[in-house]
């Protein structure tokens, strides 16, 4: 469908590498809003280009867990490491501090994320999004940002959208924007929450597609969708999550054909 | 009836020195208010969503007490009030070529802390007009607080504050007729002092009326332009962030881009 969609992170100057063989390290995170717990002690390890889709029912937790892991929500309990670094907090005679904001900023520099409702700067063209952060962030030179946005969004099939602005793109234009504006800070770690969810049908696949082949350049990638087909193919791990806590975990082809649990099967023969 | 026909032209048409140097500070007086009430509301307004409480609760507490007393009574309190307490006195400020009178600062603070209340509320609805998602992907791709204030979420508050803006900019013309119980020889103190040397109330107050009339006029022209200007088309959505930046970005954060 989409022959642009090769070697995306060429434009980028290959794929990031992250530091250590563990990208992610969540270890027992709790998280409640109010009285309500949302997360109930939440350990994931994610290595080097992995890809990790994460299914389950709405409000078991599976967004606000991928939105800890780049600090958008603070955790109550737990550490989350990224590249080997503690997320959002320090520790500070045994207990945990939240961290400075711009420190958290810098954290958030290598880990893209990409949002259900795709988040596009209003004010701004697609090109404007993508050299927005390199810009202001990294320092960039804006000619060559301007180059590295041009060449990103040619790369995801958007080369004469590069003046639009977001309210002139369909949804799956624009997500792709977001897709391409969350590479050009180079990430070691790519978040995606319900990357499709929000789109008309025809335009998922434009979407998927880009994604998957994220994927086949290696990158690491955590994935919260409710696209089985995807996770069945692209996934080197499913994780089910149910009521804020982890069900089980396995390769797409165990966990889609004998879930442990009667809840995964029941979630499963709901959405299958 | 008794009007005086040529005594009415002849000041409207050739105002004497001392009346034109009254509608210059009227104007320089509106403007310097209205540039530093803007400015000081934006920090309201910011520091009335911070999420340190005490911080929100002293801004609360200003924006209360401003929009709640009467601005003539905090431009005595300022002036006449904290003097006689023996709090503050305003000196004359010497600047060389010019001298700023303590009763123009007087008048110029309370102005400009009175203003600050009103477009705090005004530029406070305007950021809350951003959608949050917008600021969630900013910091998202690593951008601080200041970055994404000034780079993402001021310029599209700016469209949304800018029609009101151009309202309070109106009251702030007419307003500045309160500091003449200060002595500041603005429009309506030059022409009162006229009055009580020719009696001429009814001509006088005619011919000052005109004028703010006018100048009201002039900035409700100049308002419409901007408002076109800087309307809600996307075509347009570039040039919302051009004025959103010079007017937030630049004068405000200066050259502070992207140390990190």
């Amino acid at each position: 469908m989409m022959a642009q969609a090769e070697n995306i992170l060429g434009s980028i100057g290959g794929l990031p590498e992250p530091t250590g063989d563990e990208v992610v390290q969540a270890i027992d995170v709790y998280k409640n809003f109010g009285r309500l717990e949302v997360l109930k002690g939440v350990s994931l390890t994610v290595r080097r280009g992995e890809v990790v889709v994460v299914i389950g029912p709405s409000g078991s937790g599976k967004t606000t867990f991928v939105r800890c892991i780049n600090h958008l929500e603070k955790i109550q309990g737990g550490r989350i490491f990224v590249n080997g670094h503690m997320i959002g907090y320090r520790e500070a005679r045994g207990r945990l501090v939240e961290d400075r904001g711009r420190n958290i900023a810098r954290q958030r520099r290598e880990i893209g994320m990409v949002f259900q409702r795709f988040n596009l700067f209003h004010h701004k063209t697609a090109l404007g999004n993508v050299i927005e952060a390199p810009i202001q962030v990294l320092g960039m030179k804006r000619d060559e940002a301007v180059a590295l946005g041009r060449d990103l969004l040619a790369r995801v099939g958007l080369a004469s959208k590069a003046e639009a602005y977001p309210a002139q793109l369909s949804g799956g234009q624009q997500q792709r924007v977001a897709i391409a504006r969350a590479l050009a800070m180079k990430p070691k770690l790519m978040l995606f929450d319900e990357p499709t969810s929000a789109l008309d049908p025809e335009m998922i696949g434009e979407v998927l597609e880009v994604m998957r082949e994220l994927a086949r350049e290696g990158m690491t990638m955590i994935v919260v969708s409710h696209e089985m087909g995807f996770a069945r193919e692209v996934a080197d791990r499913v994780v089910m999550m149910d009521d804020g806590q982890i069900l089980e975990e396995g390769p797409p082809a165990r966990l889609f054909g004998q879930p442990a649990h009667k809840r995964t099967q029941a979630f499963l023969s709901k959405i299958l | 009836m008794s009007f005086d026909w040529p005594f009415f032209w002849h000041y409207l048409f050739r105002p004497s020195g001392a009346y034109l140097h009254g509608l210059m500070l009227t104007v320089v007086l509106s403007v310097v208010a209205q540039t530093l009430g803007t400015i000081l509301g934006l920090f309201a307004a910011l520091g009335r969503m911070s999420r340190l409480t005490p911080l929100r609760l002293v801004v609360r507490g200003y924006i209360w007490i401003m929009r709640g007393t009467p601005l003539l009574v905090q431009i005595v309190f300022i002036y006449t009030g904290l003097a006689a307490g023996g709090i503050f006195r305003f000196q004359d400020i010497s600047l060389g070529f010019m001298t700023i009178p303590g009763n123009v600062q007087a008048g110029l603070l309370a102005l400009s802390l009175n203003e600050a209340a009103y477009m705090a509320e005004i530029i406070r609805a305007g950021i809350a007009s951003v959608d949050h998602g917008q600021t969630e992907a900013a910091k998202s791709l690593g951008m601080t607080y200041g970055q994404l204030m000034r780079r993402i979420v001021l310029p599209q508050a700016a469209r949304f504050v800018i029609p009101p803006l151009g309202n309070e900019f109106n009251a702030m013309l007419k307003n500045t007729t309160l500091v003449s119980v200060i002595g500041v020889p603005e429009l309506l103190l030059t022409t009162e002092t006229l009055t009580s040397a020719t009696f001429r109330v009814f001509e006088l107050y005619s011919v000052v009326a005109l004028y703010y009339l006018t100048l009201t006029t002039i900035w409700g022209w100049v308002q419409a332009r901007i408002e076109a200007k800087f309307g809600q088309s996307t075509a347009q959505a570039e040039a919302v962030a051009g004025f959103g930046e010079r007017l937030f970005g630049r004068a405000l954060f200066g050259a502070a881009r992207s140390k990190a």
